[in-house]
């Protein structure tokens, strides 16, 4: 035997049909993996509904189908989302960009980042389910009490970040962007602002998490409409069912949000993301 | 003509505080290439700072072409060792050539011969529209010089540009930017802890001590053609040394963390 002969493994030959089945498998191996997640959660939850607990207790989910079918298709569950959704967009709009505005002033003057971060620090363990009572008596039980109350839940996680952010601007681009001559002002534009992007979007990230865990507190105490108000509403006539309808609503309302802010991310600001 | 006489940096109180340079006294002329070759710690990266205006001398003069040098200047362009940090990685090769171009308001009409004339330089032409991040670590740093060369300044300040490259590619870094300096004649001051590297590319080599208190302990000057072979029997002397007036230096300052 030569040296430089190659030693070749014994190789399988599969059916064509094996081979198939074996290439579809990876190509889609984490989408078949996901839909598998969740046949199996569902059977699992169909499982304990039936044989552990009581069906009144944890209705089935083909229970809470049967019963999500006539809401779906009177509107009545649009309704309360959308009436939800705009809540939470409002709030967190008005709240994401006034605290990056703070944020990247607060980034760049240490003084009056010193000067205000003790009150920032204090305010931002007041949760807003702790804000509900004084946001009713303040604005009411309308539209107005429901958006201060996610404004509150986004503000002081973007203004956080943002802050961070911006303090965290490699110094050598600083430094290089002055000796090239860059004023102070394009610095801050040029510089500071858009390296302090992935902060911010991770923030915003964060931030609708809150407020989707923040708009149902908010509608269960003072609201008469919303997906909080309608999961308040089911559990004072005790249907067990449309409770679950609310849940799954508001889990799949989150999911879809959060992979929207994504994808309009990825559309606009994608270059501001690659990693240095 | 960059000079410093006296220059002391103390961090913290004025007494009883960190003295990281003391008594420095530095003339370094037009067109020269001036390495400052130290160990860790020895307050190069401070001194280079205090040159390009970044950090104030806590005593001291520092003048270019006899102007005292209060804060950066255009005509002193730093040159930092992580390119990832020191360029804009959201824009493409051009677009951060023409950020440069932008900010020394340098009239639009010349930007396209510019970039033309500086990326085919450092042969990054054909690279124009990738991001920073699908570059290698070399063609980064490529990027960076253009950059800097693009904006015409005098003196280039290297903080350890291409410690964090592989030797071979380093190697190459060395002949372009020798290539790049005998043409254009710029005043180019390198901070490195590399004697090989030192001896490879400097008219001068100023070797520092560790500090507290580093000063500059001596001063060769290096009168070889370029390039340079460092089995040249000089140079080996040269190396000898530099490597013989380090020694304790290095011992002295592991004694001091004991």
């Amino acid at each position: 035997m030569t040296s430089t002969e190659i030693k070749r493994a014994p190789t399988l030959i599969p059916g064509v049909y094996q081979t198939r089945i074996a290439s579809i498998w990876r190509k889609h191996r984490s989408l078949g993996l996901t839909v598998l997640s969740l046949l199996l959660g569902f059977a699992g939850w169909q499982l304990l509904s039936t044989f552990v607990f009581s069906p009144f207790l944890v209705p089935p989910p083909v229970r809470v189908i049967k019963t999500a079918i006539p809401m779906i298709l009177s509107g009545e569950i649009f309704r309360d989302a959308i009436i939800s959704l705009s809540r939470v967009f409002v709030g967190f709009v008005a709240g994401s960009i006034t605290a990056i505005l703070l944020g990247v002033i607060l980034g760049r003057i240490s003084t009056l980042h010193d000067l205000v971060d003790p009150v920032v620090e204090l305010l931002r363990y007041l949760s807003p389910t702790a804000m509900i009572p004084i946001a009713v008596i303040w604005f009411g039980i309308g539209e107005m009490s429901k958006y201060f109350l996610i404004f509150w839940g986004t503000f002081f996680i973007m203004l956080v970040n943002t802050t961070a952010g911006v303090l965290r601007t490699p110094l050598a681009r600083q430094r290089a962007a002055q000796c090239l001559g860059a004023s102070q002002l394009e610095i801050f534009a040029y510089i500071v602002v858009p390296s302090a992007v992935p902060y911010i979007i991770t923030g915003m990230r964060v931030a609708m998490a809150s407020a989707f865990m923040s708009i149902i507190p908010a509608e269960i105490l003072a609201a008469d409409s919303g997906i909080g108000y309608l999961l308040q509403n089911s559990s004072m006539l005790l249907q067990t069912d449309r409770i679950f309808v609310a849940l799954l609503t508001i889990s799949v309302l989150g999911f879809l949000c959060d992979r929207a802010l994504r994808l309009i991310v990825d559309l606009t600001l994608k270059r501001f993301t690659v990693p240095a | 003509m960059l000079q410093l006489s006296g220059v002391c940096k103390t961090y913290g109180p004025e007494s009883g505080g960190y003295i990281a340079l003391k008594n420095i006294d530095v003339t370094i002329a037009d067109g020269e290439f001036f390495c400052l070759l130290g160990p860790s710690g020895c307050g190069k990266s401070t001194l280079l700072n205090i040159m390009a205006g970044f950090e104030p001398a806590s005593v001291g003069s520092i003048t270019f072409n006899n102007d005292p040098i209060v804060g950066a200047g255009r005509d002193r362009m730093m040159f930092f060792q992580d390119a990832g940090s020191a360029l804009l990685p959201w824009l493409t090769v051009e677009e951060n050539m023409r950020f440069a171009l932008r900010v020394r308001r340098i009239p639009k009409a010349s930007w396209p011969d510019v970039i033309d004339k500086y990326l085919t330089a450092v042969d990054l032409a054909q690279h124009r529209d990738k991001f920073p991040a699908q570059l290698s670590g070399g063609m980064r740093q490529r990027l960076q010089i253009a950059r800097a060369l693009a904006v015409e300044p005098k003196v280039l300040l290297m903080d350890e540009p291409f410690a964090a490259l592989d030797a071979l590619t380093r190697r190459r870094m060395h002949a372009t930017l020798l290539d790049i300096w005998q043409k254009t004649g710029k005043t180019i001051v390198f901070v490195t802890h590399d004697i090989g590297e030192a001896l490879t590319l400097a008219d001068n080599i100023a070797v520092m001590s560790v500090g507290p208190e580093s000063k500059i302990m001596q001063l060769f000057r290096l009168d070889l053609p370029r390039p340079r072979d460092l089995a040249d029997p000089d140079l080996r002397n040269t190396a000898a040394n530099i490597e013989a007036l380090l020694a304790p230096e290095i011992d002295r300052s592991e004694a001091r963390i004991a």
